[in-house]
Formats: structure tokens, sequence, C-alpha cells
């Protein structure tokens, strides 16, 4: 009887690793081809398909830029909007956050509740109005009109509010009042080094989402030179490179190998991050 | 301890400040801009004439087969895509977790299978795009296995559009959706599961029993976010094919008739407002009736 439950387990378990490695390949195989894609001629492209790399990274790239696809620029517009968009909303995530746990004020619960529902609330109600209002001041087509609304992220504020009630530590507030701290510089010296790790899980989240944001910035950007990367992937698909299926496979390698390499590196924080966030609902 | 004659816990209302400012400013005026411009025939060709014209938008909305359809389609991925989404990642959640199997390295199995879920929609799009585009690798994979008898303009065939955009939606999100299942099934108590094993349950009944009705909250956050983000459906059916949802408008939703709109010639923002306000009153309505309908059983 239990040898029986013992070999009943055992088919199981072969079952599920199967299954596990049918996924694995369905989960890998786009990226890879296009990893290896990137590196290979149109020529051989057409030829067939091959999982090895071969050694045209550098001509792929020269036929990107000589259609007139500015890769650089397009990667520092993106990084620079993504950047300053995660500054903001980790630093005043974690600013309103600290305000909500730590002080009792009349109206605490209200602005509570009402984070809740704002980060329900789809950016499809608040875009349009968003540019009409932006064309007014003239402030379409800038840099500012993507990176300004992270100040409100409800989204890192909820993050931070759980991440903090589980490290705030009263006494050391209190011992930083002793000594004649300020409140901000309680925030600022003692409270956010604290949160630190926290602050990571929640950079990384906010880096991800607007290096991958198109909606926005399509809608927002007009010149050529101020296109992030998920505009110059909208380009890509376009005519000009129709036939140039090395280039094409290149342009996407170059977006997303940025985030490959982090996750790599921060899988453990994300996916962290990730179960954190949903648990504590 | 006061300073300035502030009250200590009256700081808060410092701390909170810039984000209520930075939420009038950025958040709330323009989704009060976005529901008067929906009452309006607001272009932005003359943005000096705006007129209100009451329900108009909604009414042209709901005679047009194209926001109809555009809704429609909105739907049918979004399901096909949440079904096997949430099935499969409750079935590797229930496997992870499984003290009986005791799968090896689960954390780098869910680590590869959440990849997608970083990749930047648009670029992954265009991949696909390209992969099966009609002389790309899917096309000379089919046909060299003998698969296929010729090259086949797989993206000129609605259902193949349709079954490509709910494809990559469940690859780009069921690796995220294991995650969270699995950090609520950690978080059920083990002891439940020994009491049920001494009183001789199976592990079917295990799973009906006590997963399930104490995952509840996790499967309604995870069902709700879900909906949420497949109403606004956007880069993937915009950039598979011609960003007009071809073929046939199998793919078109409501986003991109939204972007459609207020990328017209003459950018009718006003219609384009209009079709945002719908869908956000569809949306809360069915998340709200969620709520309720899962709530009331308690």
């Amino acid at each position: 009887m239990f040898k029986n439950y013992t070999f009943q387990t055992n088919i199981l378990r072969a079952v599920v690793y199967i299954v596990l490695f049918v996924l694995l390949i369905i989960t890998i195989i786009p990226i890879w081809l296009l990893l290896v894609n990137a590196t290979r001629s149109t020529v051989e492209i057409q030829q067939g398909i091959s999982l090895f790399p071969s050694t045209h990274l550098i001509e792929n790239y020269h036929l990107i830029v000589s259609k007139g696809l500015d890769m650089p620029r397009g990667f520092g517009n993106s990084l620079y909007v993504s950047l300053a968009t995660t500054v903001l909303s980790v630093y005043f995530g974690m600013l309103t956050a600290y305000g909500i746990v730590v002080y009792d004020f009349p109206g605490k619960k209200l602005f509570n509740n009402f984070i809740v529902v704002l980060v329900m609330i789809p950016m499809q109600l608040s875009i349009i109005g968003f540019y009409q209002y932006m064309s007014r001041f003239g402030l379409t087509d800038t840099f500012a009109a993507l990176i300004l609304p992270s100040i409100a992220s409800a989204g890192s504020v909820f993050f931070a509010k759980q991440y903090l009630e589980s490290i705030v530590i009263n006494e050391l507030i209190d011992a930083g009042r002793i000594d004649g701290a300020s409140e901000l510089g309680i925030f600022h010296r003692i409270m956010f080094p604290l949160a630190m790790p926290g602050a990571v899980t929640m950079a990384i989240f906010a880096f991800v989402a607007s290096w991958n944001n198109f909606f926005n910035a399509f809608i927002l950007l007009s010149s050529i030179e101020k296109y992030t990367l998920p505009m110059l992937v909208q380009t890509l698909r376009g005519d000009v490179y129709r036939t140039e299926y090395g280039a094409i496979y290149l342009g996407l390698a170059i977006t997303i190998f940025p985030i490959i390499i982090m996750y790599a590196l921060l899988s453990r924080y994300i996916v962290n991050g990730l179960a954190m966030g949903a648990v504590k609902e | 301890m006061a300073f300035l004659g502030i009250k200590r816990d009256h700081y808060g209302y410092i701390f909170i400040a810039p984000f209520i400012i930075g939420f009038l400013l950025f958040g709330l005026y323009p989704v009060y801009n976005t529901l008067y411009l929906s009452f309006t025939d607001a272009t932005l060709l003359s943005p000096n004439s705006i007129n209100w014209v009451g329900l108009k938008n909604f009414s042209r909305l709901f005679a047009d087969n194209t926001f109809m359809r555009a809704v429609g389609n909105t739907w049918l991925i979004w399901i096909l895509n949440f079904i096997p989404q949430i099935g499969i990642a409750m079935l590797l959640s229930v496997w992870f977790t499984s003290t009986r199997l005791r799968i090896k390295a689960v954390g780098v199995w869910r680590a590869i299978f959440f990849l997608p879920n970083l990749l930047m929609p648009a670029a992954v799009a265009a991949l696909f795009f390209s992969l099966f585009s009609f002389y790309g690798p899917v096309n000379q994979f089919l046909v060299r296995a003998g698969l296929l008898p010729e090259d086949m303009q797989f993206l000129q065939n609605k259902t193949v559009a349709r079954g490509l955009v709910v494809f990559i939606q469940w690859w780009m999100w069921f690796g995220q959706t294991i995650i969270i299942l699995m950090a609520g099934m950690t978080s059920i108590s083990v002891s439940l599961y020994e009491a049920a094993m001494v009183d001789g349950a199976t592990a079917s009944q295990m799973f009906w029993r006590i997963t399930v009705p104490l995952l509840k909250p996790i499967l309604i956050y995870i069902f709700v976010t879900s909906l949420v983000g497949g109403m606004q459906m956007f880069d993937i059916p915009y950039l598979l094919t011609d960003g007009r949802g071809s073929p046939a408008g199998s793919i078109m939703t409501n986003n991109i008739l939204m972007y459609l709109k207020f990328a017209s010639s003459k950018g009718h923002i006003g219609a384009a407002s209009s079709v945002g306000v719908l869908v956000f009153i569809m949306t809360s309505v069915v998340a709200l009736g969620i709520f309720y309908f899962l709530r009331e059983k308690d």
C-alpha cells in the first residue's frame, strides 16, 4: 500500500516536471529567438531558424542607425523619464505613507480609503482630459507631463504604507525627537534609510512600469527627438525596416535587454515585492 | 512638543500635502476634465470652440457598431486569456506548494515564468508580429516540419490574430498570477491541512474546502486587477497588426478606438473622452458586482 503511494507520487511528479518543462520552453523560446536573431543577418534569418547566435550584431546596429532611428537618444530619453519618475514616486510615496502610518491626524482614515480607490482608477478615465489640459499650458510634448504625475502615485503610497507598517519603530522616532531632530529630519535621516529595502522594491516596479509605458508617451509626445524606446519600437514596426529583419530584432532586443539584466540581478526583490503587495491586501 | 504652534499629529498634513497637490493637479482635474469633455464636441483642431452637447457622444457610441464591436472584442480577449491564466497558475501553485510532490527549484521555475511580465508590451507585440510574419520563423518551422503545406498569412486571419493577442496576454501574465496565488497559499495555516488529513480528506477536498475559500480575497484581487488591466488593453493589439484592429476589426479594443478618435484628423477629444468614460463605468459596475456577489455569501 505504501509502496503504491510512492509509485503514484513519482508518476505524478514526472507529469508535473514534463508540464513545467513545456511551459519553460514556451516562456523562453520567443525571448531566445529575439536575442539570437538580433545577432543574425537578414539573409541568415530568411534561411531558417537557429538557436545559436551569429556574428552580425554590429552590422545590424549600423543598419538601424543608417535608416534614421536614433536608438541612443531614445534609450537616453527612456532612461531619463524612467529615472525621474522612479525618484519622484518612491520619495513622495514614502513621504505620504509615512505621514499616514506615524501621525494620527483628523481625516486620516478617509484619506487612507481614498488611496485604495485611487489605485483602481484606470488611465483611460484621465488621459484625454490630461492631454487637453496640458496642451492649454503648452506642456504636451514635454517630459514634464510624463514625469510630474508620479508625485501622486497611489500605487506607491499603497505599497509604502504596507512596508512601513511592518518596520516603523515608535521608540526610534521618539529617540530622534529627544535628540532634537525635526519631524521631517526623522523621516529623512532615520526612517528612510531603514526603509531602503522597501524603497528598492518600489523603485524597481516604478522603473519597469515607466520604461515599458507606451500609451502615455504615445499620446503626449510628438517630436521625434523626444521619442522614448516604446515609441521607437513602433517606428521599427513601420515600412522603412520592413525587410531588415536583423535590425528589427536588434532594436527590440535593445529595449528589453536592460530589463532582463536587471531581473537577473534583482529577481528576489521583484518576486518578494509582488507577493507582499498582494497578500496584505 | 509643539513647534510653531502645530500639534504634532497635524504634521501628518505636511507629509501628505505634496501628494494631495499632485493629485489635484495631475489626477483629479484630468478626470474631471475628461468627464466634462465627454459631454462636449471638443476637437483638437479648434480648441476654442467647445460646445456642450449633452449625451450626444454617448448615444452615438451606442449606435456605433465599431464601438460595440470593440467592447465585445475586449471582453472576449480578456475572458479567453483570464481563464487559462488563472487555471494554469492555480494548478502550478498547487504543485509548487505541494508537500507530497516536493518540486525542486520552485523559486527558479516561477522566476522564469514571471520574466515575460517585465518585458515591454510594445516590444513583445512587435516581436510576435515578426515571428508570425509571412517570412517569419513560425512559417519556416511549420512548413519545414510538414505541418503546413505552404507559408501562411497568419496576421490576416481573424482567429489567428485574436488567438495571438490572447496567447500573448496569457504568456505575459500567468507567471505573475502564480506568484500572487502562492503568496496567498503559503499564508494559509498548515494546521488546517493537517487537521483535514487526520479526518481523511482527499487532496481535491482540501483544495476546494480549504484552499479556495481562504484564497477568496486574493482571487478577487487577481480578478479585479486583471479586469481593469484587460479593459485597457492597447499596446499588444495596437502593435501586432496595423493599429486599427485589423484583420477586419477583430482585435480592435476599447483603447484602440479611443486612440483612433483622439488621433483622427480633427482630433475628436470629446468623442474619445466618452469612450474612456463609458468603459470606466462598465468596468466599475462589473468589479463592484464581483465584490458584492462574493462578499454576500459569507
